[in-house]
């Protein structure tokens, strides 16, 4: 069931009223029985890997904090019989048997989501290179696997609680329900946001009362969401299909657009889905972490990063990156350059070596084809040129007499971002590393002439369209501006509750009459889903 | 704990460590410093600091992480 069909609010509406109606301490058990049911219409089996997720995490977990708790006692029965290094002993072979308990249960939830997500491309690269090396034409078929719903989403998130319990960061849940609950809860397994059991827990298990006030602003971000998702993304995704499959059709201004386009839709996109499933979640009265902080306004590769997919960045930074950075063999192998290439190297190792692990693995997230290696890595390449051409930049902005507050700077930084990473984009929509790259390069080729007729017509993107498209891009972008001094619905919701009814019934008319359908429409599927 | 100084006056001479709170909130510890950092601290105090500590209140001031040498020393 799609976040954007009438059967979903058919569904939530269902599941809003149960919730309210039952007594508080219920209702968490309505929100997990929706949950499965959800997750259930998605392929009834697919539920087996989220139970065998949930279920190895769960006990994986419970085990690391039993020992704790064990410990715990046994230094405190033992506190004047143990000397300091009797004391470190314990605790370090304690230690020990943890993390392999938390090495088994990573490595048994990695397994699988790989398996899921790479045995297919495997095969069909080792069936390629086979018959290229030896002339083998015997294939090894390929098992088809369908990825579940979510599965990379909900197996990050049970990963990073179980590290959490290992970290002694949060008490391992011991309802297993419950936990079941934090992985499955219906609008964010999806496609996120990925959240943490230390915030999550809360906003699931506590107390909730029904406040209009906050239904009223969950709608909103609905209907916010679904204006990105509606109004933009789908209605650009057209043109953006047509003019990358045919690029030697088209001449560079048209693909400079595609590429354009392409920053918007991808936003729209899953910026909008993410708008859905936190506004459905505060219909619940449950806040969900925020993933997107107006990435467009960045002036800096680093500072994108840290605004787009922002849970899947704080993810990927507590739980692979600050390992790596500080693990005792990086920090001698730092220490080794230091020491034989020089400080300047021996400084870098220990920050690029992590950071190179980490752009390919965020590559490998979004997909289990080569270009999306490449373009992990070509974020990594910018982002340690942006790091080693710092100090220059700052020499020229001197010379020039220019400040970092200065408007044209922020502006021209803006600027510079937001192309960068739009054009490292094109490898989401192509279909090889090779075909990214010829798409960047015709970008710059055959600017002699541009005709609007011809995104009227060939490109699919009749004048109307074309015209409401950039109409609410400058909506979102004007929206995004005024965000930047506090909320624009907090700021509503203080008006009284006319004028807040009559925002929401005209927002919805807006997504309903520039909605991008039409006859048999069915709403694009989100692009993260997939991966 | 000067030698604690030594190492930050090491990475940063210009900070006042005695007053400064924010080394990593505002940003004047990039991500260079706090490694290289790790690594003096592991060496200096022989202490394991692993990534569950590699949180921003940790490092902020010489004082948090004076804290946290002595956190762990004691474990």
């Amino acid at each position: 069931m799609s976040l954007i069909s009438v059967e979903f609010l058919f569904f939530c509406a269902f599941v809003l009223l149960l919730y309210y109606l039952v007594k508080d301490r219920y209702r968490w058990i309505v929100l997990l029985l929706s949950s499965l049911v959800f997750y259930c219409l998605a392929g009834p089996k697919y539920v087996l890997y989220l139970l065998f997720s949930a279920t190895s995490v769960y006990t994986g977990a419970r085990l690391i904090d039993r020992m704790n708790d064990t410990r715990d006692a046994y230094l405190s029965e033992h506190k004047d019989g143990l000397n300091r290094e009797e004391k470190k002993a314990y605790k370090a072979s304690v230690k020990k048997k943890q993390k392999r308990i938390l090495f088994l249960c990573v490595l048994a939830n990695v397994l699988v989501l790989f398996t899921l997500k790479y045995l297919d491309f495997g095969i069909a690269y080792f069936n390629y290179y086979r018959l290229l090396i030896t002339g083998n034409t015997n294939l090894v078929p390929q098992p088809g696997l369908i990825l579940p719903l979510g599965i990379s989403f909900y197996t990050f998130q049970s990963l990073g609680y179980v590290i959490d319990v290992y970290y002694g960061k949060v008490k391992s849940e011991r309802n297993y329900f419950r936990f079941l609950l934090f992985i499955s809860f219906f609008p964010q397994v999806v496609q996120g946001p990925i959240s943490r059991f230390s915030a999550l827990q809360q906003e699931l298990f506590s107390e909730k009362r029904f406040e209009m006030e906050r239904i009223t602003s969950g709608l909103y971000r609905i209907l916010w969401g679904l204006f990105k998702k509606l109004i933009i993304a789908d209605r650009l995704s057209s043109y953006v299909a047509r003019s990358a499959a045919f690029r030697m059709d088209y001449k560079g201004p048209y693909l400079l657009l595609c590429i354009f386009f392409y920053a918007f839709q991808i936003y729209g996109d899953f910026s909008g889905g993410i708008d859905v499933a936190i506004g459905v979640a505060e219909l619940f009265g449950i806040r969900l972490t925020e993933n997107f902080e107006r990435p467009f306004f960045s002036k800096s590769i680093a500072e994108y990063w840290r605004r787009w997919h922002i849970t899947l960045g704080t993810w990927f930074r507590d739980y692979i990156f600050y390992p790596l950075s500080v693990n005792k063999g990086i920090l001698n192998l730092g220490k080794w350059c230091k020491k034989h290439l020089g400080e300047a190297v021996g400084k870098r190792v220990p920050v690029y070596l992590p950071m190179i692990a980490v752009w390919a693995l965020t590559g490998m997230w979004h997909g289990s084809e080569s270009k999306f290696i490449v373009w992990g890595l070509l974020n990594c390449t910018f982002l340690i040129l942006g790091t080693e051409f710092e100090p220059l930049s700052k020499r020229i902005m001197e010379k020039l007499s220019l400040r970092e507050d200065m408007l044209i700077v922020k502006l021209y930084r803006i600027f510079k971002t937001f192309w960068l990473m739009a054009f490292l984009r094109v490898f989401d929509f192509v279909k090889t590393p090779k075909d990214g790259f010829y798409l960047m390069a015709d970008v710059f080729k055959r600017w002699d002439s541009f005709d609007l007729n011809e995104i009227y017509t060939t490109l699919l993107l009749p004048k109307e369209e074309l015209i409401v498209a950039l109409i609410a891009i400058a909506v979102l972008a004007a929206v995004s501006t005024i965000q930047r001094k506090g909320s624009i619905r907090a700021k509503i919701l203080t008006k009284n509750a006319w004028i807040q009814y009559a925002g929401l019934i005209g927002l919805a008319a807006v997504v309903l009459i520039f909605g991008s359908y039409g006859l048999g429409y069915d709403a694009q599927s989100f692009i993260y889903m997939k991966f | 704990m000067d030698e604690l100084r030594e190492i930050l006056e090491g990475i940063h001479p210009e900070v006042d460590y005695d007053t400064e709170t924010g080394l990593i909130d505002k940003r004047i510890f990039d991500s260079f410093d706090v490694i290289t950092l790790v690594g003096e601290l592991v060496d200096t105090f022989d202490v394991e600091i692993t990534a569950e500590q590699m949180i921003p209140e940790n490092f902020n001031s010489m004082e948090a992480i004076r804290n946290l040498i002595e956190r762990l020393s004691d474990e």
